[in-house]
């Protein structure tokens, strides 16, 4: 139990997908201007990363492992993560048309989105357990979504800010994306793994 | 051995390539979402601009609205003939033509016209100079000068000219948005009958001297334009305005523009 504790908080805060290992940055740039977009990109993102968590384990173990073939792992991991994506994305646009448009590209731009992919293999190369998986996944996708949050409050606040000309638009917001890592970097010593 | 390799990474591929696919096809039969083919259409003939004077908060749900048929397509000023056109197009209605409209500035004072009072280091808006004691500018009606209808503008129709903004015709689409910007009503939507639009470029209702003493080209209501109009233009409130109606009638537009003392009467 403890162990998966520290597996969440590790992939949730103190090695956060977006500000420690820097996977994930074009929606993190891209779908930070309002906390609302945020929390329904980062939701989605967390449902694929759950997903493709519990799906690629099986695949990996019960397909890969089980005929040799481990050095497939990147193409199945990929055909695993665009059909999420896919069944997500058809999914939103049923429920909630306004969040498909507000998220407009950057959904099935998850397809492409590192930080999946970044998940699924670091979870075959840490030799997790299925439930560990699992709460790797989740935990991976609640950080995404904190870090995403931030960001949009930022961002949402910066509006009524004097910023100079050359930094308006993209050259803040990594300045900020920059200061929130280094800050997240505080939480580094907190486990080590 | 190597053969044996190849064979099962391909048929497992195979194998997960199909079941994923038929994963799909059974998601998207049940998560089928029935939209109406010409809401796309009727997007792309919209200007896209989302100004919302249709009454809708963007193009995409005065599309939705439209293919519903819902209202009538005539709603949206910015695009103007061309695009209520294309709209009767697609949604195969016919739609009575609208009258050309367009945004009157009703001041003349530009920076060497306008008098000064004091120097004003505020914020560099006109709402925000109008709420400050009227800023720097002496005359209590006149233009401020700090472009808050040039930002409204979601055309690029208006341009700051001296300190004065001056209003492109062919760009204007009578959105409204200026007028509502304009912290002290200067603007207004006038009808264009004959392609040719002349105006009391003025809005001061002091008696004559006072108007002088603020201003240089503000209107003083001598009356010359009335007399000269024979009653199309017409002096309330110490104020010479136009009937817009009739102007088209005025045979002597060059006169009555040079005749008037404080060159306040313009041309659009």
């Amino acid at each position: 139990m403890i162990n998966l504790t520290l597996i969440f908080i590790a992939a949730a805060i103190t090695h956060n997908f977006v500000l420690t290992y820097f996977l994930g940055i074009c929606p993190f740039i891209g779908v930070s201007k309002r906390i609302e977009q945020a929390v329904g990109m980062g939701l989605a993102t967390t449902f694929v990363m759950t997903l493709a968590a519990c799906v690629t384990w099986v695949i990996y173990h019960f397909i890969l492992i089980r005929f040799g073939l481990p050095f497939l792992q990147y193409v199945s991991f990929i055909i695993v993560i665009a059909s999420l994506v896919q069944i997500v994305e058809m999914f939103i646009r049923k429920t909630s048309p306004a969040l498909y448009r507000a998220l407009g590209i950057y959904l099935p731009l998850i397809t492409t989105n590192c930080a999946i992919l970044g998940l699924v293999l670091f979870m075959v190369l840490r030799e997790y357990t299925f439930l560990e998986g699992v709460v790797f996944g989740v935990g991976a996708g609640c950080g995404f979504t904190l870090a995403l949050v931030i960001m949009a409050g930022i961002r949402e606040e910066l509006e009524c800010c004097d910023i100079p000309k050359p930094l308006q638009g993209a050259g803040i917001t990594l300045i900020i994306a920059g200061i929130l890592a280094l800050s997240f970097m505080g939480f580094g010593g907190l486990i080590s793994r | 051995m190597m053969d044996n390799t190849v064979i099962t990474s391909i048929l497992s591929m195979a194998g997960l390539g199909l079941f994923f696919a038929s994963v799909l096809a059974l998601v998207s039969q049940k998560l089928k979402v029935k939209e109406d083919p010409r809401i796309e259409r009727i997007e792309e003939a919209l200007p896209g601009v989302n100004c919302g004077v249709c009454g809708f908060a963007n193009c995409r749900q005065y599309a939705e609205a439209l293919a519903k048929e819902e209202i009538s397509p005539n709603q949206c000023k910015a695009g103007g003939e061309e695009v209520i056109s294309r709209l009767s197009g697609i949604l195969n209605v016919k739609i009575e033509k609208k009258i050309d409209q367009i945004a009157v500035l009703h001041c003349g004072a530009d920076e060497s016209g306008r008098k000064k009072k004091a120097i004003y280091t505020g914020v560099k808006t006109c709402l925000a100079a109008h709420n400050t004691f009227g800023g720097e500018v002496l005359c209590e009606y006149g233009c401020l000068g700090y472009a808050d209808c040039m930002r409204a503008c979601p055309f690029g129709a208006i341009r700051m000219v001296r300190g004065l903004p001056k209003i492109d015709k062919d760009k204007c689409t009578t959105c409204g948005k200026c007028v509502a910007s304009c912290p002290r009503n200067l603007i207004t939507l006038e009808k264009i009958d004959s392609g040719n639009l002349i105006y009391v470029a003025c809005s001061n209702p002091d008696k004559g001297p006072e108007t002088r003493k603020v201003c240089s080209v503000g209107c003083i209501a001598c009356g010359i334009c009335q007399k000269l109009t024979g009653g199309i233009f017409y002096v309330e409130n110490n104020l010479a305005r136009v009937r817009y109606d009739k102007a088209k009638n005025i045979a002597n537009t060059e006169e009555v523009i040079n005749k008037c003392p404080t060159k306040c009467i313009v041309n659009v």
